[in-house]
């Protein structure tokens, strides 16, 4: 009886969730519309979706704020290093190259070029994988 | 004790010589907040909160905001302070002093490594309200008579820690952590079991100078691009008393496999806890002539999390609790061998992309009745997620 009830309940929330789902003001999401991403992208996007939602939402990254490739390039690596996180030296590189597609895509859109055509991703940025040279005793502050 | 302080001394002193100069000062500012509700209509008058049960139901706040300072390409410092059922506390105050990936020490207050859901056990990371029985902190019902789970997560406490990770290829990390804390506490005559409050609550001093020694093994193995299985071991022991006689010793296995975004997870802990036989008079049962002195207890728990569409989960859990041991006089909810077992239905749907809502319906089965005569409970959860 209480497990019947329970399950009512359950579906009953479900019934309430979901059309607000399909209305347009719950229309963004944790992680990015495939949809919209360049071909290109789409398997470096696959590959950060998997990696980085293991133990967080992808709304941590996503809305950092972040633009700098030499601080993702940090802050991947601090995530690899983490317990179990299933992040190999070979999927750094890929996530990386997302990242670096996602921050000149956010770049653009605080100059206000948002509906500009999204840009490849970067082979060299990919390819290194390595954070580029920054002033010494400089500071940034972020949010992640 | 002198010799092994002078040992981690000159190590760190060799780590700190080999660590390069800064090239920026990073600083990554987060946090992240619940609310949620809970409901327990099978409590007398609907008050869970009450009794021996001393549920936490009703509404309750976890609140995190983390500060993570990288100094250089080696240090880095890293402040957490929560808010939750008991007011602030620090959760986090530890250095990280990398060597090498495979070699980190950390000094200072964390939660040291135990289980596969310490990783994750802040609330916006889960998409359930609840934390899994063996982990729990106050939000089962009967809750006073068991005294919370097994090993509660998160557990804060002064220490160090030694750990790191490996790669083999692209398809094996190997974890480890081996670390010294000062433990769990209970303090007076008669103790029976820990006294969670004393490791939260000011002052941060353990009540005994013997530390408490921990370690953790885990595997990852990546069979494919969108899977990837983790086993892990645990193990934790020490004393908790005042003078060093009462030992406890905590194992824990855990399994977990993530296939696209669906995730299989199970854990099961194990705690022996030994007490103060003084004055049989405290306790409901004859003391046993043999192994009479301890306590044991298990909890378990298995999760599937299966998402229905892209920004809506549900999540499908069991676990339990069994405590097989003598038992302090005056606790009516427990026998010499008692068990519950909990099973869970849950929905997690992201309204936002920082924003989750969650709610979960929750039955509960008890070997023993309680004082209205109940063996079974039902508690709602409703609750909201935020990050930033």
């Amino acid at each position: 009886m209480i497990r019947r009830l329970l399950l009512a309940v359950s579906l009953a929330l479900v019934v309430l969730v979901a059309p607000a789902g399909c209305s347009g003001w719950l229309a963004r999401t944790e992680g990015l519309d495939v949809s919209t991403l360049p071909e290109s992208v789409r398997p470096d996007y696959a590959v950060f979706a998997q990696r980085c939602s293991k133990c967080h939402s992808l709304a941590r990254p996503l809305t950092s704020g972040i633009d700098e490739d030499d601080y993702w390039v940090m802050y991947v690596a601090k995530m690899r290093r983490q317990p179990e996180s299933g992040i190999s030296p070979e999927d750094t590189v890929v996530i990386l190259r997302f990242l670096h597609y996602f921050s000149l895509e956010q770049k653009k859109k605080k100059e206000g070029h948002g509906d500009s055509t999204p840009p490849a991703a970067s082979p060299s940025t990919s390819a290194s994988a390595s954070p580029s040279p920054v002033s010494l005793g400089a500071t940034s502050d972020r949010v992640l | 004790m002198r010799a092994w302080g002078f040992a981690l001394a000159l190590a760190l002193a060799v780590v700190l010589a080999i660590a390069r100069p800064a090239r920026a000062i990073e600083r990554t500012f987060a946090g992240s907040a619940q609310l949620d509700y809970l409901f327990v209509p099978s409590a007398k008058d609907f008050n869970a909160n009450q009794g021996t049960n001393g549920t936490f139901d009703g509404f309750t706040l976890e609140a995190t905001l983390k500060l993570a300072v990288d100094l250089t390409d080696h240090l880095s410092a890293n402040v957490k302070v929560c808010y939750g059922c008991h007011g602030f506390e620090a959760d986090m105050v530890y250095f990280d002093l990398r060597a090498y990936d495979e070699l980190n020490f950390r000094i200072g207050r964390f939660s040291p490594a135990f289980g596969a859901f310490n990783l994750r056990h802040d609330p916006a990371n889960q998409k359930l309200s609840d934390k899994p029985l063996p982990y729990d902190m106050g939000r089962m019902l009967r809750n006073l008579d068991w005294n919370a789970g097994v090993i509660p997560a998160p557990f804060p406490d002064n220490g160090v820690e030694i750990d790191g990770t490996h790669w083999f290829g692209e398809s094996g990390q190997l974890d480890y952590a081996v670390y010294g804390i000062a433990g769990f506490r209970a303090t007076g005559p008669n103790v029976t079991d820990f006294n969670f409050p004393l490791s939260r609550e000011p002052f941060y001093v353990d009540n005994n100078a013997r530390p408490t020694g921990g370690a953790r093994l885990a595997l990852t193995l990546k069979p494919s691009k969108v899977s990837d299985v983790s086993l892990g071991a645990s193990g934790m022991a020490g004393t908790y008393d005042d003078e060093n006689k009462l030992l406890y010793a905590i194992l824990g296995g855990d399994f977990s496999v993530r296939v696209n975004r669906t995730n299989f997870r199970t854990e099961y802990l194990l705690r022996r806890t030994a007490f103060d036989t003084t004055d049989p008079a405290i306790f409901k049962y004859a003391i046993a002539p043999t192994q009479g002195n301890y306590f044991m207890k298990h909890g378990a728990y298995v999760e599937l999390e299966q998402p229905l569409a892209r920004d809506f989960d549900v999540v499908a859990r069991v676990d339990a609790l069994a405590r097989i041991g003598n038992v302090p006089a005056g606790i009516a909810d427990l026998s010499y061998r008692s068990e519950m077992v909990r099973e869970t239905l849950g929905f997690a749907y992201a309204v936002e992309r920082n924003l989750r809502l969650k709610t979960s319906g929750e039955y509960y089965q008890f070997s023993d009745r309680d004082a209205d005569g109940h063996m079974y409970g039902v508690a709602i959860h409703a609750g909201v997620a935020g990050t930033f």
